[in-house]
């Protein structure tokens, strides 16, 4: 009975829902609206409203002919997808570790996930500076070790340091839907597996793993945006090198005014990531998270 | 139990360890390290000094402080009261009502905070809402940003609340307002405290829409870090990143510590 | 109140207050009808038990009553008001959950004081009735604390407490001693029965899946099963004279024998043919065409070994010892009959061929449902 009563399509609540109790909807949507989806709205508006007046497509059109445009659009999707399956990869194995392998300490890593989550991203590109920085610890470790003027390590300015220090940031984000997913696992379901023999990667692949894909799936696709919208980490390596959508909107509106411009990219960037996100919360409702 | 024998066990422990160390507290501590050093150019850093803390407590960085505090508190309230108020709305809503507040006061999470940024500096730098170039744009933005999340917590807060509870207000006479001020807002007293520790955390380390639109006379922190370490002061940038990093810090736990009362009583 | 209203309404609503009908309440989710038509009225001081198996539909019919669910058709009264409309804050009513809910932030006063602050009662008579609801339940000297710190019984008492500090007419407890252990709940049952003879005036609806609970406690029995009403009655007709098969083998154990009808006899029992062996059963309700098949219920405990009235001859296909008693499950032409005896110095071997018999009058007659509950000892309860 108590299934029953808490299925998803209740019987109405004698009373519950008179006029009145609708009208406390509208506040917070009024707030919304001015605040949020209005700006959004002249933003799109705005996108279709060259500086020299009048409404047209010039924005898009010139938008799309243009190379920097094509650039920022690859770059940031192709840093986005490598960072999100580094994420995945590093994030389930992490999981993996804490979550079936008993380790001392292992409330101090959640802990400092939790801590690691409440900092801003740019502070990763920061301390990349200092340890691969041409000057840094890297590079400092490989000219006293062989003596050679300049270190290996140049990659910081290049997409490759933002797709690190990506990895870096939003692993995190991977592992908690995923240590959630793990703690619901019955752990006497490996416990029978390896007793009837199934050695500990199978028992990941044929187990765990098949548990593990919805909370994967959501945990990939909230990454998958997130990385869409970095701006700070981008920002901070300072490479001219590196431009992406988010990028690519602050240069064309702070530093270059072009308002229109810099609008009709945002809108291809919301475009991106709503749509991905919009997939998101399908996959993470499927998942259950 | 997955690895059964003592050395696997150590071996998958140590392989944790190597992976986990480096690639997430190395980054805390060479921060840390930098902001007491006054050059790094090797291995280590060298020349241990407090001047970038003297530095970053007085003057302009102690104003970027108090500008990222004022900023953070006024948008996490704000925050959660809309948020609060919306997901309350959206509890008592019908199933379609309340997937649609649910799709709108998410949407801000999808939507870049650059983009944000953008479209809150486009809608108030013309009347009738002329906010540009004062401090309560970078509020607004911040709010707008945070709202999403605190509306997140909350409503999730809401759906773990136990019906038992509010209906046996209800039985027992209790009027709507009644549960909810002396009954459902109590219950939620931890998950709100929660969520405006969350809100505090997002809005005190926002760079990207606040990078669209603050006014000269109003630098939060993190804009005061990308400015000193564009100019190359890197040290100094640490220094004040230190800094956001204890405040925020400071404040979570503050809040963690009201919220294990509030789940104490 | 119109016309159409006050025929609807039980007839008492004159002087006494009448304390809860229900006339053919239907509650739906969606198209998946729970409740379906019930007719029910409960007397101002009698406690009526709703008594079925999970997903019955009696949990549906107490939310109707308190009015967190809202009745596709069919009206709810309360003291003769027609309450089908009404919020559950404005019903007046005591209710008591499974998981007690009581208010974790407040301490054991507060939670009992919360109906009448609500209601706004001056502060001087909460105190008093505070007091004297914790009294009655024997939790006075626990008014301090928060509920965390009480035991499962302390807090069912104290969600007892709550309820009965508004001081209401009627009281709805669902399945308030389901989360206590064996031991607590039956002191609880006794503390719920001398509650029950002390609140004159209150009626009380209890929902429950527990035989025991129901038969103890319960001045008439609802059975419910399949959204639906099956029976009504006192604990003594309901196990006495069962008018279902599903009512006999829900309260109580039940042997349900496969039998056409024979003729009436002069003593007024019914003749009863179970394979080729001639029974007489207690004629009352019975169903009436001679030759049709019906069901002969009669009790494991009614079940005699050895010779005498309405004897058959079977099989002893198992053997249990249950201390007091032996149960013998017995095969009896083409069936398995069981019978609680008295614990046998010598039982019978398993393959033995054995004699028993039962008294015309615990048989009873029913008429056949579709699926028979073919579960020995009504599905191992007792």
């Amino acid at each position: 009975m108590a299934e029953v009563l808490k299925s998803p399509a209740p019987a109405r609540s004698a009373g519950g829902r008179s006029l009145p109790s609708r009208l406390w909807v509208l506040p917070p949507v009024v707030a919304l609206g001015v605040f949020f989806l209005h700006p959004l709205a002249l933003v799109v508006q705005q996108s279709f409203t060259p500086d020299e007046g009048g409404t047209s497509v010039e924005p898009y059109t010139e938008l799309f002919a243009s190379e920097v445009f094509h650039e920022a659009l690859t770059t940031t999707v192709w840093i986005a997808l490598a960072a999100t399956a580094g994420c995945l990869l590093l994030g389930f194995l992490l999981a993996l570790v804490i979550a079936f392998v008993p380790l001392p300490g292992g409330k101090a890593v959640s802990t400092f996930i939790d801590v690691f989550l409440s900092f801003p991203s740019f502070l990763i590109t920061l301390a990349l500076l200092f340890l691969y920085g041409n000057t840094g610890v890297a590079n400092g470790l490989w000219t006293s070790a062989t003596g050679a003027a300049t270190g290996p390590f140049d990659f910081l300015t290049t997409p490759w340091g933002v797709v690190l220090a990506e990895i870096t940031y939003f692993t995190p984000f991977v592992m908690r839907p995923l240590l959630a997913a793990f703690s619901q696992l019955d752990t006497a379901q490996l416990d029978v597996a390896s007793s009837l023999g199934a050695g500990p990667l199978r028992i990941v692949r044929r187990i765990i793993l098949p548990e593990a894909l919805p909370a994967l799936a959501a945990g990939g696709s909230l990454v998958l945006v997130m990385c869409l919208n970095e701006f700070g980490i981008v920002l901070f390596t300072g490479a001219k090198g590196v431009t992406t959508l988010p990028m690519l909107v602050y240069s064309k509106a702070i530093l270059e005014s072009d308002y229109p411009s810099a609008c009709a990219v945002a809108v291809v960037n919301i475009c991106l990531s709503v749509g991905l996100y919009g997939l998101y919360r399908v996959v993470s409702r499927r998942a259950g998270a | 139990m997955l690895v059964h024998s003592r050395a696997a066990r150590w071996a998958v422990r140590i392989l944790f360890l190597l992976l986990f160390l480096p690639l997430f507290v190395l980054p805390l501590l060479v921060i840390v390290a930098a902001s007491l050093s006054s050059s790094w150019s090797g291995v280590l850093p060298s020349g241990p000094t407090g001047a970038h803390y003297t530095a970053a407590v007085r003057g302009d960085a102690l104003t970027a402080l108090t500008t990222s505090l004022i900023t953070a508190v006024t948008a996490s309230l704000l925050a959660l009261a809309a948020g609060t108020w919306a997901a309350l709305a959206a509890s008592g809503a019908g199933r379609r009502t309340r997937r649609l507040l649910d799709a709108l006061f998410m949407l801000p999470v999808a939507v870049p905070s650059v983009v944000v940024g953008l479209a809150v500096l486009v809608a108030f730098s013309k009347p009738p809402l002329l906010l540009n170039g004062t401090p309560s744009i970078v509020i607004v933005a911040h709010t707008v940003l945070v709202t999403a999340f605190a509306y997140q917590s909350v409503a999730a807060a809401l759906a773990r609340l136990d019906p038992a509870y509010e209906q046996a207000a209800a039985g027992l006479g209790a009027r709507p307002a009644y549960v909810l001020w002396r009954v459902r807002l109590p219950l939620l007293l931890p998950s709100l405290t929660a969520a405006a520790g969350l809100c505090f955390a997002l809005s005190m380390g926002e760079l990207s829409a606040t990078m669209m639109l603050y006014p000269p006379d109003w630098l939060p922190l993190p804009v005061r870090i990308f400015s000193a370490t564009d100019r190359g002061s890197l040290f100094t940038g640490s220094a004040v990143a230190v800094v956001l990093m204890g405040t925020t810090l400071l404040v979570l736990l503050a809040v963690s510590r009201l919220r294990t009362r509030a789940t104490f009583r | 109140m119109t016309a159409a209203m006050s025929e609807t309404a039980p007839a008492t609503a004159g002087t006494r207050p009448a304390g809860i009908h229900l006339d053919r309440v239907s509650v739906a989710y969606g198209k998946h009808t729970v409740l379906d038509g019930l007719d029910l009225t409960v007397a101002p001081g009698e406690l009526m038990a709703l008594l079925g198996p999970s997903g019955s539909g009696k949990t549906t019919a107490l939310r109707a009553v308190a009015g967190f669910v809202r009745p596709v058709s069919g009206r709810v009264y309360l003291g003769g008001r027609d309450v089908t409309a009404l919020p559950p804050h404005r019903r007046g009513i005591g209710m008591v959950v499974q998981s007690y809910a009581l208010f974790p932030h407040m301490r054991v006063a507060e939670n009992v004081a919360f109906g009448l602050r609500a209601r706004k009662t001056p502060r001087r008579d909460i105190a008093e009735r505070v007091a004297e609801a914790l009294e009655m339940t024997g939790m006075a000297a626990y008014a301090r604390r928060y509920p965390r710190e009480l035991s499962g019984g302390q807090q069912q008492r104290v969600a007892i407490a709550r309820a009965l500090a508004i001081r209401p007419s009627v009281l709805l407890l669902d399945e308030p001693l389901s989360a206590l252990d064996a031991r607590l709940r039956s002191g609880m049952l006794a503390e719920l029965a001398r509650l029950h003879r002390e609140l004159a005036d209150v009626s009380i609806l209890y929902v429950t899946h527990d035989q025991i609970e129901a038969l103890t406690l319960a001045d008439r029995i609802a059975v419910m099963d399949n959204a639906r009403l099956q029976d009504c009655g006192t604990p003594q007709e309901l196990y006495r004279r069962p008018r279902t098969e599903f009512t006999a083998s829900f309260v109580g154990n039940a042997n349900l024998l496969p039998v056409t009808l024979a003729e009436t006899g002069p003593d007024g029992t019914v003749g009863a043919d179970l394979g080729g062996t001639r029974l007489r059963a207690h004629g009352a309700g019975a169903p009436a065409a001679r030759g049709a098949a019906a069901t002969l219920c009669v009790r494991p405990h009614l079940v005699g070994l050895g010779p005498g009235p309405n004897a058959l001859r079977g099989t002893v296909a198992e053997v249990q010892w249950r201390g007091a008693t032996h149960r013998l499950l017995v095969d009896v032409a083409g069936t398995r009959l069981t019978a609680d005896v008295r614990e046998l110095r010598t039982p019978p071997a398993l393959g033995a061929q054995v004699e028993l018999h039962f008294a015309a009058e615990d048989a009873v007659l029913l008429p056949v449902t579709s699926a028979p509950e073919a579960v020995p000892g009504g599905g191992g309860r007792g």
